[in-house]
């Protein structure tokens, strides 16, 4: 025989207020004592959406004015595969938010030690991934169809119905994404390892199936002149049929955009319905499972690993050897926290052999004497690609580094280390990290396609004006914005500073690649600068090289003085 | 108020707590003890619901954590050795928040508050934000918090860490005051004196298991000693790892 029952709470209202009350304070936090900084913040991002804008609308005008044949359907599948991608992007991203603060985070374990409903406690964490995950999909998304709607003269309902979709959308990939987090939590086997492995092995193999059947679709293509081209729209069913959320978004906005309301309002009751619908199933997964998977979580488990040196941390040391053996010490500790978490560099990795592969794949082509895929564009691609992993992986792991380094930051207080040298030695650890990676994927890729040595020499230049200024910025910014409250590099990188710093250094990326790299690939490309001997071709490596040393220096110095300044 | 009955915890192949019987009835001061990894913070953990035993079960007030957790967890408030407050939000603002969660009807939260903030003298700092609280601040907030809904069972692990001595003591008169107004009190500490001082029985775990339960005398009949708290944990510890 229980207790007598004690009264319950409204907490779906009591979360509500607690939520608008943290805002509130947060906000008025922001002003009182940041002020420049929220300005910032607030700039780059409008700089972002008119940057996008401007580019969009000049796109989908040239597409426009060209009178390109199927243009429609270049836009329908353009927007197919931004929905698909974006939708893929939140899966992940609101998945990993979401496990760090619901199984990891102080406040899910006072607020489930507490009455509070699990399923309450996940609506409440759900709500802030999915905000965390999806405003930049925000950012960028809104733009783009502002840029097709004015460029397409689409009536009224077209921006009125906007906001519904791009809201709508975001709840279907994160219920599915918190469904998953749970699910995964609280059932996946003991041998966590072998799981991981199998699924990466069955992800691998699927996904290797699907490359292989597009990259033939795409040759017999190319070979046959385009009867074969259905082939290869064929690849694409999955994301333009009619049971995929992005499809839906994309078939009702182009309705809107043809002036037809009716065929834009079903497809936006699909996207909600099949959200909320969604959403209720996580909730309700939630309040079955949350508790037990907490318990599981924190129970741990398994046989108990031992940590030791490596070889690997030997050779880090040695590539920072001209740094004092206090920095080194640090860097190898950053070093090793970064090897010890598979999350961190196995992204990298697979992008890395993806890439390899899909270099020596692409060779393919040109071999066969396609002059539309020759070296020279696919080597830029390559380029491009390089440049953007280094972008994403270290706005990834080296922009929260001074973060997460705030609340145990009295430790290297008491060390013979200055805040100064502190700040060089991330910087060490990330340009030397990036200039090895990026240096040994370019040359490999550009090695395998063929480039002639002026290619692979200049390749390698750009990579390390790359690598070293974008360390520099990382590593600067991360000083001058970092956020010590949070506890998880994932939400450090998705905050307004971090945000800041993914923007500046696509930028960066643009001015640098533009000037040092596109002029020697677009003259080779059209054959217009007769050969690869025209100085002209590399007058633009100075300038990038300036830019470069500019971009790791001004945020250095930048940090430095705010870190110099902080109080911990 | 607190029944486990046969509770055994596994993480992995590490029994952390093993077959546990203990009951605390209500109105008790209980004290917990034992040595770093003995098994107590796993032990507080599934009295408030945070893990589930492998094996046996846990009841508060009569209601299983396991089945019945919500009900049970409206009559416990809990007080970690490293305590969560809300960094936006003001202490005034925080226990506000505990009072609602707990439904108490308004009027009593105000009443309730009001009381909490003058027993805890957090006066001076109880509308700034807590993120700029000391520990001492922190932890006094957390105790108000703690107590503002009249908990029936109150679990505290480590509660005098970081506190001066007048906070400490100030501590002590009140955990003995609840106890006496009939609130059950179940304290982890590593400080011998506070438990030889405060608690009606005191409960010795090591390596999962209780060693010894029962009142000052209890012990020292169980280790055929005479001595102060500290010379009987030493003793019945050291026979548990001589295997005696």
């Amino acid at each position: 025989m229980g207790t007598e029952l004690p009264p319950v709470a409204d907490q779906a209202g009591l979360f509500r207020r607690l939520r608008g009350r943290l805002l509130r304070n947060g906000l008025r936090v922001a002003l009182e004592q940041g002020r420049t900084r929220l300005l910032t913040l607030a700039a780059t991002s409008v700089f972002v959406a008119v940057f996008t804008f401007a580019a969009s609308n000049y796109l989908f005008n040239q597409l426009a004015k060209a009178n390109v044949p199927f243009k429609g359907m270049i836009v329908e599948a353009l927007f197919d595969v931004l929905f698909f991608t974006l939708g893929t992007m939140l899966v992940f991203s609101t998945g990993l938010i979401l496990y760090a603060s619901l199984f990891t985070s102080p406040e899910a374990r006072y607020l489930l030690s507490t009455p509070a409903r699990a399923d309450r406690v996940f609506a409440t964490k759900f709500q802030a991934a999915v905000g965390f995950s999806s405003w930049g999909f925000v950012v960028l998304g809104v733009p783009i169809f502002l840029a097709y709607g004015l460029a397409s003269g689409v009536p009224w309902y077209f921006y009125a119905l906007l906001p519904a979709y791009l809201l709508g959308y975001v709840l279907l990939p994160g219920a599915v994404s918190a469904a998953l987090c749970l699910l995964l939590v609280r059932y996946m086997p003991g041998t966590r390892r072998q799981f991981f492995l199998a699924a990466g092995a069955v992800l691998l193999a699927v996904g290797g199936v699907w490359a292989y059947q597009v990259a033939a679709g795409l040759k017999k293509g190319f070979v046959t002149g385009g009867r074969e081209l259905d082939d290869l729209v064929g690849q694409f069913d999955l994301l333009r049929s009619r049971a995929t959320p992005s499809h839906w978004m994309t078939r009702g906005l182009m309705a809107a955009a043809r002036g037809d309301p009716t065929g834009a309002l079903v497809p936006l009751a699909q996207v909600w319905s099949n959200g909320l619908l969604a959403y209720l199933l996580a909730a309700w997964l939630a309040a079955r499972v949350y508790r037990s998977a907490y318990d599981r979580v924190a129970g741990g488990g398994g046989r108990k690993r031992v940590y030791g040196a490596s070889a690997l941390d030997r050779v880090m040391g040695g590539l920072v050897f001209y740094l004092a053996r206090p920095t080194r010490v640090l860097v190898v500790k950053d070093f090793r926290t970064f090897r010890r978490d598979p999350t961190q560099w196995a992204v990298l990795l697979l992008f890395g052999v993806l890439m390899l592969l899909a270099a020596g794949n692409l060779r393919q082509y040109y071999s066969a004497g396609l002059a539309v895929l020759d070296a020279y564009a696919v080597s830029l691609m390559n380029l491009w690609g390089t440049a953007i992993l280094l972008c994403a992986g270290l706005s990834r792991f080296v922009f929260p580094l001074i973060s997460l380094e705030g609340r145990k930051f009295w430790i290297l207080g008491l060390t013979p280390v200055s805040r100064d040298q502190l700040l060089w030695g991330k910087f060490a650890f990330a340009a030397t990290g990036s200039v090895v990676v990026a240096e040994g994927l370019i040359l490999v890729s550009d090695l395998v396609l063929g480039l002639p040595w002026e290619g692979v020499v200049l390749h390698a230049l750009v990579v390390a004006v790359v690598a070293v200024g974008l360390s520099g910025m990382n590593v600067g910014l991360g000083a001058y914005l970092p956020t010590f409250r949070e506890t998880d590099p994932s939400k450090i990188v998705v905050g307004f500073g971090g945000t800041v710093n993914m923007v500046a250094g696509l930028g960066y990326l643009v001015v640098v690649i533009g000037v040092m790299a596109v002029p020697f690939h677009a003259a080779q490309m059209t054959r217009v600068a007769g050969g690869t001997a025209n100085p002209l071709l590399y007058a633009g490596v100075p300038v990038g090289v300036a830019v470069g040393l500019a971009a790791a220096v001004l945020p250095l110095r930048a940090g430095a003085r705010a870190l110099r300044r902080m109080e911990f | 108020m607190i029944d486990l009955s046969g509770v055994t915890k596994s993480y992995g192949p590490k029994v952390a707590v093993h077959g546990l019987d203990l009951r605390v009835p209500a109105g008790e001061l209980f004290a917990f003890l034992g040595p770093n990894g003995a098994g107590k913070t796993t032990t507080i953990k599934m009295l408030c619901g945070l893990l589930f035993p492998t094996s046996g079960t846990v009841r508060v007030g009569g209601f299983d954590l396991r089945t019945d957790g919500d009900h049970a967890r409206a009559l416990i408030s809990y007080v970690p050795d490293q305590p969560f407050l809300y960094e936006k939000l003001t202490g005034r603002e925080f226990l506000q928040f505990t009072a609602d969660l707990y439904a108490m009807p308004p009027g009593r939260a105000a009443a309730k508050i009001d009381e909490v903030i003058g027993l805890f003298r957090l006066d001076e700092f109880v509308d700034d934000l807590t993120e700029r609280y000391s520990h001492g601040m922190r932890q006094r907030t957390v105790f108000a918090a703690a107590l503002v809904h009249e908990p029936r069972l109150l679990i505290a692990d480590e509660p005098t860490v970081g506190l001066d001595p007048k906070s400490i003591r100030e501590l002590k008169t009140l955990l003995r005051q609840l106890a006496d107004c009939g609130t059950t009190v179940f304290l982890s500490t590593h400080t011998l004196d506070i438990a030889q001082e405060l608690a009606d029985r005191i409960g010795i775990i090591d390596r999962g298991r209780l060693l010894g339960c029962g009142t000052m005398a209890d012990l020292r009949k169980q280790a055929s000693m005479d001595g102060n708290l500290e010379d009987l944990f030493l003793a019945i510890t050291k026979e548990e790892a001589a295997g005696v």
